[in-house]
C-alpha cells in the first residue's frame, strides 16, 4: 500500500463516506483516514474528498451549514496550494457554498427527487480528473433533489472559455440533449473545475458504480486518479 | 431589539415549490392570481444595537443568503 494519505471529510449527515472510502482504498490502494468536520487541523493528506449525503439536514440550503465548520477553513487552506480537492453531490454543494466553485445547485426543476443512472459526456479530457478516464461518455449514477446547476451568465461564460467544465449529461452516445438532462441543469452541467483546475465538484456518484451489478466506469474514474499520488 | 431579514429568489429563478402552489391554487378554483413567489425570514433578536446592525448584514450576506440566487431585506421590528 501507498504510504500517500486521501482524507474524507465527515459531516453529521454525509452517508456516501463509507462507499468513497471502500472505492478510494481499492482502487487508489492508499491509506484514507475520516476528518470529523469539527477538527480543525487536517495534515499531511494530498488529496481530499467531501463526500455525498445531506450535511446539517440540508437545512437553510443544501451544504451552506457545513462550510462554516472548521475542517473546511482547512480544505480552503489545502484548496489553495493546489492540493486536489473533489466535492461529490452534498460535497458539490459544499464547494459551491464556499466559493471555492463557481454556481450553485437549485433544486431539481421537475419536483423529483432524482436516483437514476445518468450517461455523462466527458466535455474535458485534460484535467488532472478526467484524463485517464479513456472513454467519451461515462456511466455514473445519480441521487438527489438538488443537483440543478445554475450560475450567472457571465460566469458560465468563464467556466467555458477556461474549459472547466467536465461532466455533462447527455445520452448514451454522447448526444447533450434536454432528454437526458435529469434536474434542469444549466447547459446539462454535471461537473466542474475551478479556474486553477484542482478541485472538481459533481452531482454523479462515481464511487456507487464500481460493482458487478451496475455500470463500472468508477473504478475508471478512481484509477485515473492515481498519478496525483 | 429585533430585526427581520427577509430572503427571496432573485428573477428568473425557477422555484419548484413556488410552481407546484401556483398550479394547487388554480386547482383550488381561484381565478385572480397573476403570479406567485415564495420566500422566508428570519428573526434575530440582539443585545448591542451599534454593532448588531452591521453583524446582521454580514450573517445575511454570508449565511442566510446565496448572493447567486437570492436577495435579502432587513427591516427593524
Amino acid at each position: 500500500m501507498s504510504k500517500k494519505n486521501v482524507s474524507i471529510i465527515v459531516f453529521p449527515g454525509s452517508n456516501c463516506d463509507r462507499d468513497l472510502s471502500v472505492s478510494i482504498q481499492k482502487y487508489l490502494n492508499v491509506k484514507v483516514s475520516y476528518v470529523w468536520h469539527n477538527d480543525s487541523k487536517i495534515e499531511n493528506y494530498e488529496m481530499i474528498f467531501l463526500p455525498g449525503g445531506f450535511s446539517f439536514g440540508d437545512y437553510l440550503r443544501a451544504g451552506v451549514i457545513a462550510t462554516k465548520s472548521p475542517a473546511i477553513h482547512e480544505v480552503i487552506k489545502y484548496a489553495k496550494k493546489g492540493f486536489p480537492i473533489i466535492g461529490i453531490c452534498n460535497g458539490f454543494q459544499i464547494l459551491t457554498e464556499c466559493n471555492l466553485l463557481k454556481g450553485t445547485l437549485l433544486k431539481n426543476n421537475n419536483q423529483l427527487f432524482k436516483c437514476e443512472n445518468t450517461h455523462l459526456k466527458v466535455e474535458n479530457k485534460e484535467s488532472i480528473f478526467s484524463k485517464n478516464l479513456k472513454k467519451k461518455v461515462v456511466e455514473f449514477p445519480i441521487a438527489h433533489a438538488q443537483g440543478n446547476f445554475y450560475t450567472t451568465p457571465d460566469s458560465l461564460k468563464e467556466l467555458e472559455d477556461n474549459n472547466q467544465i467536465i461532466f455533462k449529461y447527455s445520452s448514451k452516445n454522447g448526444n447533450i440533449n434536454k432528454e437526458s438532462n435529469p434536474n434542469g441543469s444549466l447547459n446539462n452541467i454535471a461537473g466542474i473545475i475551478n479556474k486553477k483546475k484542482n478541485i472538481l465538484g459533481m452531482m454523479p456518484h462515481p464511487e456507487r458504480a464500481v460493482d458487478k451489478f451496475g455500470s463500472q466506469d468508477g473504478i475508471l474514474f478512481f484509477k485515473g486518479l492515481g498519478e496525483l499520488l | 431589539m429585533i430585526y427581520r431579514i427577509y430572503i427571496s429568489y432573485k428573477e428568473g429563478i425557477l422555484d419548484p415549490e413556488a410552481e407546484a402552489l401556483k398550479k394547487t391554487i388554480s386547482n383550488m378554483g381561484f381565478k385572480s392570481m397573476k403570479n406567485l413567489s415564495k420566500g422566508k425570514y428570519f428573526d434575530i433578536e440582539i443585545i448591542d444595537s451599534n454593532k448588531g446592525l452591521d453583524e446582521i448584514r454580514k450573517i445575511s450576506k454570508d449565511l442566510l443568503s446565496n448572493p447567486v440566487i437570492e436577495n435579502f431585506k432587513i427591516i427593524k421590528k
